[in-house]
């Protein structure tokens, strides 16, 4: 076991690697002083919008999906056209409190069918695709801290991949922590100072930057204890590191929540209405402990998919992928209520809802009234989207 | 124009460099055997590999209690034949079209499925016909389940095999439109199989069907193309399109030559593919051989599977018992890449992806696990630093020159250049 001694010795050697990047921690000093996160939630393979906030009083959707809608008297209404999958009934009261955010009809201009093509568009902020760094990455070079934000989960997703640094994932807090084993310390730090370049050296930068995080976040995450029972679900645990960083006060601004299997081609209502337990239950739980830790009012979280699916049910019970979808956002600084009318079935793209709110909208609505950023810069425009933040 | 062969007899670093591309990395005496040959033999030689096995596999996924058991063991005989295997090309080939011709034993949770997809991308690993591989992959069981073909249906189409024939497989997204994915999947509708459905049928061997019945024979437009096309037509015509030849050519360099392959030496291999139409075998003879391949150096980062692969090779494929073989393929899952297992049908995207804190830290338990734990194998003699790192003077060769075998094995498995190819 490595004590919290030698863990401050190599977040010392650590230092030194940034040399690499000048100014970069100057930057960080002056302008990482917020104290509100936004949490995002990514619903990963193509959510079914229309299967999550029912349009209810259409005839039409009843139509298109004989075997796959769900009843009515299922549904959690909400409005008098919608209502919410029966499986989000943990995520109610944050509604009835007026902390449950939907936006309607979201997506982006010449919308694409495809997974990976899509998730980029919504990762990188750009329809053209033109960009490679995400737009979570820009932040945090807006910030000017490479562990300001960061995931939960084994791998990073592009949103988070910044063009000097990739911001890090964590599959587990506990486990965040380097073990060497007895007297290799100093032979490992000269091994890193040893000169390098190309790949090399990238991966001497990220070994040097994963010795500062883990022993940022091992010096602080004692502090917490779970306000809440989670329940017992890979995404809920990656809820209770999030909670447990937020608490720890490391200095996290967004943290990258997946949760993923919603690509639901065949016998859709087995399996969406699952995966939509699963996120229900943990965000509740994770809600209910920030309020018991103190830190509601400081955290909002916000969730997207890649695409929204075909309204018309196909042959297998399931549906194919589609267009313009539903996001959702609460929090105590959330301001609740659906945003954006109800989906129109009758005017449809190619069989798609059409998209009426553009999702750089939503986004810029999150970066400059929640985390107080310039969003024109990291957005690359001008973006005027629902006013959902309180 | 073809890429340029190499003329020199292989150098020490030649050697070592071939071998951690092609065989995840190898011993000293495997090394030596091979400097002052000549590069085409030496890759000729490789490439020559039949269907032949590890003998005493541990692993048998036909004995798994259930679904869930069965694809672990599955998982571990692919381990076991990875790190002992006589042919770690074919292995390493198996393993990039894992990565191209996606399937995931989340959804395929029919084992004799799982067991014949990896057997045809092993029987295909150098194919001599990229049409006749992609023909048996996409009437194979486990693709049919995995991108829902099985439901495609004459008059209730199902896009998702059509879509990611075209995205994924062949010509990439550019050269074609969602019409020509709606006629394809018209196409292919009639293509199913039977048996080995349902949880309980885990164990039974299901098998292609063409139901004649199911197939919309109407006219149809495909890239261009128009006529009662069927799932042959589809393959061949999707198969054949110059960008496939780009498209697939790219990741065969992105498996052997970099992360971030040059546009010149695709547009080569591609040049191969076309005049030979899709010979894979040829292709590889080629690349393989190529200056370019061996002026590519430390140009890949290794995957979770190949470190570990690359540690177990590089340290003479020490024994390790049949329980810790599978917490080692567990944990390269924990790495971000279960075997047979890519999260989404893209696949892993790897290069600096692969890299985080979590991963980082993981790689450093795993490198002590090989050489410090209580069943870590003998190191007096440890491999040399040019087995480890392919460079006869890595960074920091004199402080590893300095410390004891185990020691010096432990930090250069976690040494940046260990843990690039």
């Amino acid at each position: 076991m490595t004590n919290r001694r030698d863990f401050l010795k190599l977040s010392a050697l650590a230092v030194a690697a940034t040399s690499g990047m000048p100014g970069f921690l100057a930057r960080a000093a002056t302008q990482a002083g917020g104290t509100k996160t936004l949490v995002v939630v990514q619903l990963t393979g193509g959510n079914d919008g229309l299967n999550t906030l029912i349009p209810y009083s259409n005839g039409a959707y009843y139509a298109a999906r004989p075997n796959i809608a769900i009843p009515k008297k299922d549904v959690l209404t909400v409005t008098p056209d919608l209502g919410m999958h029966p499986a989000l009934r943990p995520l109610m009261k944050l509604w009835d409190d007026g902390h449950l955010a939907w936006m309607e009809n979201v997506g982006y201009p010449n919308p694409n069918r495809s997974h990976f093509a899509s998730m980029a568009i919504w990762h990188t902020a750009d329809p053209a695709q033109a960009q490679a760094d995400g737009w979570i990455g820009r932040i945090a070079e807006k910030i000017g801290d490479p562990f300001c934000a960061s995931n939960l989960g084994a791998a990073t997703p592009q949103a988070l991949q910044a063009s000097e640094f990739s911001l890090p994932s964590i599959d587990s807090v506990d486990n965040f922590q380097l073990k060497l084993p007895g007297g290799m310390e100093t032979p490992f730090q000269s091994l890193l100072n040893s000169p390098r370049s190309g790949e090399a050296a990238y991966l001497t930068r990220a070994t040097r930057q994963m010795l500062k995080n883990t022993a940022r976040v091992q010096e602080n995450v004692r502090k917490y204890k779970a306000g809440a029972t989670y329940p017992d679900t890979k995404f809920a645990s990656q809820l209770r590191d999030a909670a447990r960083l937020i608490a720890a006060g490391v200095g996290q601004r967004v943290i990258y929540v997946s949760l993923g299997g919603f690509d639901t081609h065949a016998g859709q209502r087995a399996e969406q209405d699952g995966l939509l337990g699963t996120l229900a239950g943990g965000l509740s739980a994770f809600q209910a402990d920030l309020e018991r830790q103190g830190l509601a009012k400081d955290v909002i979280v916000m969730g997207f998919s890649e695409f929204g699916r075909r309204v018309a049910e196909n042959g297998s019970a399931g549906t194919d992928h589609g267009k313009g979808s539903v996001m959702f956002a609460f929090g105590q600084g959330v301001k609740g209520g659906v945003h954006g009318s109800s989906p129109d079935l009758e005017d449809l793209s190619e069989g798609d809802i059409k998209y009426r709110q553009d999702f750089r909208g939503v986004y810029a609505e999150a970066l400059t009234r929640w985390l107080n950023l310039d969003a024109r810069g990291i957005l690359g425009g001008t973006f005027t989207g629902p006013r959902w933040i309180a | 124009m073809p890429l340029t062969p190499l003329t020199r007899p292989l150098t020490a670093e030649d050697a070592a460099h071939f071998l951690r591309r092609t065989a995840f990395g190898a011993t000293d005496e495997q090394i030596r055997a091979l400097v002052g040959q000549k590069a085409q033999d030496v890759a000729r030689a490789a490439l020559a590999f039949d269907q032949s096995v590890a003998p005493g596999n541990p692993f048998d996924p036909m004995q798994g209690a259930t679904p869930g058991a069965a694809l672990q063991l599955g998982r571990g005989a692919w381990l076991y034949e990875l790190a002992y295997g006589p042919h770690p090309l074919r292995e390493k080939l198996a393993l990039t079209w894992s990565n191209h011709f996606v399937i995931a034993t989340d959804k395929v949770r029919n084992v004799p499925a799982v067991v014949d997809y990896l057997n045809l991308l092993r029987r295909h690993a150098a194919t001599r016909s990229f049409e006749r591989f992609t023909l048996e992959v996409a009437q194979s069981p486990a693709m049919l389940r995995y991108l829902d073909n099985d439901q495609n249906r004459k008059g209730k189409p199902n896009e998702n095999f059509s879509r990611e024939l075209l995205e994924l497989f062949t010509t990439g997204i550019g050269p074609y439109t969602e019409n020509d994915v709606r006629e394809g999947a018209r196409a292919l509708t009639g293509w199913s199989y039977q048996g080995g459905r349902g949880n309980k049928q885990y164990l039974e061997q299901p098998r292609f069907m063409y139901q004649p019945q199911q197939h919309d024979d109407g006219k149809k437009t495909y890239l261009g193309q128009s006529g009662a096309l069927k799932g042959e037509d589809i393959v061949r015509i999707a198969t054949s399109q110059p960008a496939t030849a780009t498209f697939v050519s790219r990741k065969l360099h992105r498996a052997f030559l970099a992360d971030t392959p040059d546009d010149a030496a695709i547009r080569s291999s591609a040049e191969t593919w076309t005049r030979t139409k899709g010979d894979v075998m040829a292709v590889l003879t080629e690349l393989l051989a190529s200056e370019a391949f061996y002026a590519s150096r430390s140009r890949i980062i290794r995957s979770p599977i190949e470190f570990l692969v690359g540690g177990i090779r590089t340290l003479g494929q020490p024994k390790i018992d049949a329980r810790s073989l599978l917490n080692l393929a567990g944990t390269a899952g924990r790495m971000g890449q279960v075997l047979l297992e890519p999260d989404t049908v893209k696949g892993w995207d790897g290069g600096r992806e692969w890299i985080n804190d979590t991963t980082l830290l993981l790689r450093m338990q795993v490198a002590a696990a090989l050489t410090m734990g209580s069943k870590a194998p003998n190191l007096d003699t440890p491999p040399s630093l040019l087995a480890l790192t392919g460079q006869e003077r890595p960074a920091g060769a004199v402080l590893l020159s300095s410390l004891k075998g185990r020691q010096r094995t432990y930090l250069s498995l976690i040494s940046p250049e260990f843990q690039l190819a």
